[in-house]
């Protein structure tokens, strides 16, 4: 196949790009599997929101990475070899993978947009030791919850999503079984000793500071969450870019070879 | 001259009039709630007041302290000589059937006089949740159902005489909790920085189908247009005799 002077200078940039859309492709699979097996714990919460599709968007991420990959390798593969086949199975396949890669990032810049501190706090009240189940589903999106916020309150030293007025201000289902004069705020809002029990229970309750967590969990939660939508929408849309001139590149220098 | 026949004795007599008057002594401390930043100070069902420390100077230290809680309306008559522990003082018939109750009994020695600076004196009202129902505790410090308002005093009894009171404090109201139907439905608003994203990729996209098709064009236009190049005309390739070569026979003759 003959070629000519522009498909000469059009190789190299083309394979430099495919070799760096082999790379990013990598590190998103990696970072989307690093979101994906949730080392804050917080995806109990999203699941009891019904609202889980940041989830969705880091498990599309996995795949769209892996295949960024194996096309560059056909990419760089079409190039060299100035093959018109190759490279139109190329362009078609990756436009199938931009495709999915944008509904990754546009999935989880929108979902992102729903996870505010009312929503957590919603669902913080209504679903936090709540004690009568409907099915087996509510059973396990309870259960979830109240894990994920007793470990919360433990591990950050916080106390409810703005803090431990939220328990004071709205009625919960904590409240229906827990007393007021007794539970104030749970007791996990408590400063705990290296045993895991209360340093001063009355301090606690009397909401004494040094007793008692005064500030709110929001930040705790709301900080992994934006690391991970952020993490998918951007880098995927970096990816998006640097693929689209890679692309438009191989449709022209497609064009240009000869028969 | 005359003096007028009352002002000698009028005197004496105003005088002991200030010293009965001012024997229920102590009626300067109005009970508050407490003064330092605490942040269960008043929740749905409890509250937490300053101790009477330095209240009650002029009673003996082995007089009983009482706290008296009551609504609003029962301060106007009420009574002291009525005693705690009777039905109409019980923590479980308020507010329904009786207007105030009695209760967190001390002696006035765990109130001692001066405070020690730095130290937390409080007393939570409405913090024994084990007796709020038990008849037989009627001086039982249960927590209150309602918001209130409520105004409380101390009370110093001498066995069961009353010696000494404070005045009673301002309306205390308690929080009320709202329902949680009532939080913002959370429709997430749509963030610039989503909206750009959006926008952006969907216009590359555009472009790049848009760059398929006309690839896809050109390559068919181009196949179709390469085939009237089509086959190179047919050369015929003529011999051409360089020697006349005649018919020899001729020639012999």
């Amino acid at each position: 196949m003959a070629k000519s002077d522009d498909t000469c200078i059009l190789q190299g940039p083309l394979v430099f790009g495919n070799v760096v859309i082999g790379m990013c492709g990598i590190a998103l699979t990696a970072e989307c599997i690093f979101f994906v097996s949730d080392p804050h714990g917080l995806y109990p919460l999203l699941e009891a929101t019904e609202n889980d599709d940041i989830y969705a968007a880091a498990w599309i991420g996995i795949f769209v990475g892996f295949a960024l990959f194996a096309l560059s390798i056909l990419g760089i593969v079409g190039v060299i070899k100035s093959n018109r086949t190759l490279l139109l199975v190329y362009i078609i396949l990756m436009l199938i993978t931009y495709a999915f890669e944008m509904a990754s990032c546009i999935t989880a810049a929108t979902h992102r947009d729903f996870l505010t501190p009312n929503l957590f706090l919603k669902q913080m009240l209504e679903r936090y030791q709540k004690s009568e189940t409907v099915n087996n589903n509510d059973k396990w999106m309870t259960e979830g919850v109240t894990k994920t916020w007793d470990k919360l309150m433990l591990q950050n030293q916080c106390c409810g999503v703005h803090g431990p007025s939220d328990w004071q201000e709205y009625m919960s289902a904590f409240r229906i079984t827990h007393s007021d004069a007794d539970f104030p705020w749970p007791h996990n809002c408590c400063v705990m000793d290296a045993q895991g029990s209360p340093v001063n229970l009355d301090g606690c309750k009397l909401g004494v500071p040094g007793y008692y967590n005064s500030n709110g969990c929001y930040d705790a939660i709301s900080g992994p969450m934006n690391t991970h939508a952020w993490g998918v929408a951007w880098f995927g849309f970096a990816i998006l870019c640097w693929t689209f001139c890679v692309l438009f590149g191989t449709m022209f220098y497609w064009s240009r070879i000869e028969y | 001259r005359p003096r007028r026949p009352g002002t000698r004795t009028m005197l004496p007599l105003l005088l002991l009039l200030l010293a009965t008057a001012h024997s229920l002594a102590d009626k300067q401390y109005v009970p508050t709630l407490a003064t330092s930043p605490l942040g269960g100070l008043k929740t749905t069902s409890t509250f937490v007041l300053e101790q009477p420390r330095c209240a009650f100077t002029k009673v003996q230290s082995d007089a009983v302290i009482w706290l008296v809680v009551a609504i609003p309306k029962a301060v106007a008559n009420f009574s002291n000589s009525v005693g705690p522990g009777t039905p109409e003082r019980a923590f479980q018939g308020f507010p329904t059937s009786t207007q105030a109750y009695m209760t967190l009994n001390t002696t006035l020695r765990n109130y001692p006089c001066p405070k020690p600076p730095g130290e937390t004196t409080v007393l939570r009202v409405g913090s024994e949740t084990s007796c709020a129902t038990d008849k037989m505790r009627p001086t039982c410090n249960g927590p209150l159902l309602s918001p209130g308002p409520y105004r409380v005093k101390f009370l110093a009894l001498n066995g069961s005489k009353p010696v000494a009171e404070t005045a009673w404090s301002k309306p205390i109201t308690l929080k009320t909790a709202l329902p949680s139907s009532s939080i913002p439905a959370t429709g997430g608003g749509r963030s610039t920085g989503m909206i750009a994203l959006t926008s952006i990729l969907s216009i590359l996209f555009a472009v790049l189908l848009a760059g398929l098709v006309a690839m896809l064009f050109f390559w068919g236009s181009h196949a179709r247009g390469s085939s009237t190049f089509s086959k190179p005309e047919a050369v015929t390739v003529r011999r051409y005799n360089t020697h006349h070569v005649y018919n020899q026979p001729a020639a012999r003759l």
